[in-house]
């Protein structure tokens, strides 16, 4: 039986009442879908706190469920709108961040060798954390999942066009941001 | 020259990209027994109003043994009975009246 209609039998079981049915879904996909929030997450609480937040919305909205879209599918669209929330609830906290920590340029472009995956993975996280959420979302799921425009399109509900001027924005922005405000 | 800095920095950007999508983040301490948390967190929200009720309990139950107790060691001072008084009132008044021949 392929994993889709295996997804789909556990879905049905679950609106018939059986609860062990959706620990097996969280089981089959808790890795994608926490691997996925742990771009948007700055810790594990964090990241704890987002995952359980987007597997109680699909318990929530399971009626809601066609079966048209792989089960995964769906629950990838949830768990981005759950991420960009986060995203937006931070920016009001964070509204009061100091001007000057701001400013300060992230790296530097000249390095020799380049940063290790890991150095590289701060890099972006730091200057990612002055994009607007919307724009930070984009460039997330485009560049660092490798999603097509389509599919960031499908996932967030925004037109193609206006994935490609976000996704544009925020290259523009992070490029400033890494190599200094020099530039204008 | 300033064209070369912005290519600099297109390919810096494409680099640190390519660095980020090779390594994944570790969610391997958050993914252990999630499906537990899950759940729980599940019933918690599933649960009625009233089962928050039952949580309460305790509290209540301490709250009535130290009001006991209090009214035990404390007993209330009760004022004089103003009925009694009165007719007292009234009989020493009607004793004094007899006396005086009224």
């Amino acid at each position: 039986m392929a994993v889709q209609d295996e997804d789909a039998d556990l879905v049905r079981a679950v609106i018939a009442g059986d609860d062990e049915a959706f620990a097996e879904l969280v089981r089959r996909h808790k890795g994608a879908i926490l691997r996925s929030a742990a771009r948007f997450a700055r810790n594990h609480a964090e990241l704890e706190d987002l995952g359980q937040e987007t597997f109680l919305r699909a318990y929530r909205d399971l009626r809601s469920f066609r079966g048209e879209a792989p089960f995964g599918h769906w629950l990838s669209r949830i768990t981005v709108r759950v991420c960009y929330d986060a995203l937006r609830n931070r920016r009001r906290e964070e509204k009061d961040v100091s001007l000057d920590a701001l400013a300060a340029p992230v790296a530097d472009p000249s390095t020799e060798n380049g940063p290790s995956a890991q150095q590289a993975r701060l890099i972006l996280d730091r200057a990612m954390s002055r994009l607007k959420p919307e724009d930070r979302l984009v460039i997330t799921l485009f560049e660092l999942e490798d999603r097509s425009v389509r599919e960031v399109a499908e996932m967030t509900g925004w037109s193609e066009t206006l994935v490609k001027v976000r996704a544009f924005r925020a290259r523009a922005a992070l490029k400033r941001s890494i190599g200094g405000d020099d530039e204008r | 020259m300033n064209d070369k800095r912005h290519d600099r920095r297109d390919e810096y950007l494409d680099l640190l990209f390519a660095r980020g999508r090779q390594a994944p983040p570790d969610v391997s301490g958050v993914e252990r027994n999630f499906e537990t948390r899950v759940m729980a967190r599940i019933r918690e929200w599933r649960e009625p109003w009233y089962a928050w009720a039952w949580r309460l309990a305790p509290v209540l139950l301490a709250l009535t043994v130290l009001l006991a107790g209090w009214s035990m060691l404390y007993p209330p001072v009760h004022p004089a009975d103003p009925v009694t008084a009165l007719a007292s009132v009234n009989q020493e008044v009607a004793l004094v009246d007899y006396l005086a021949g009224e």
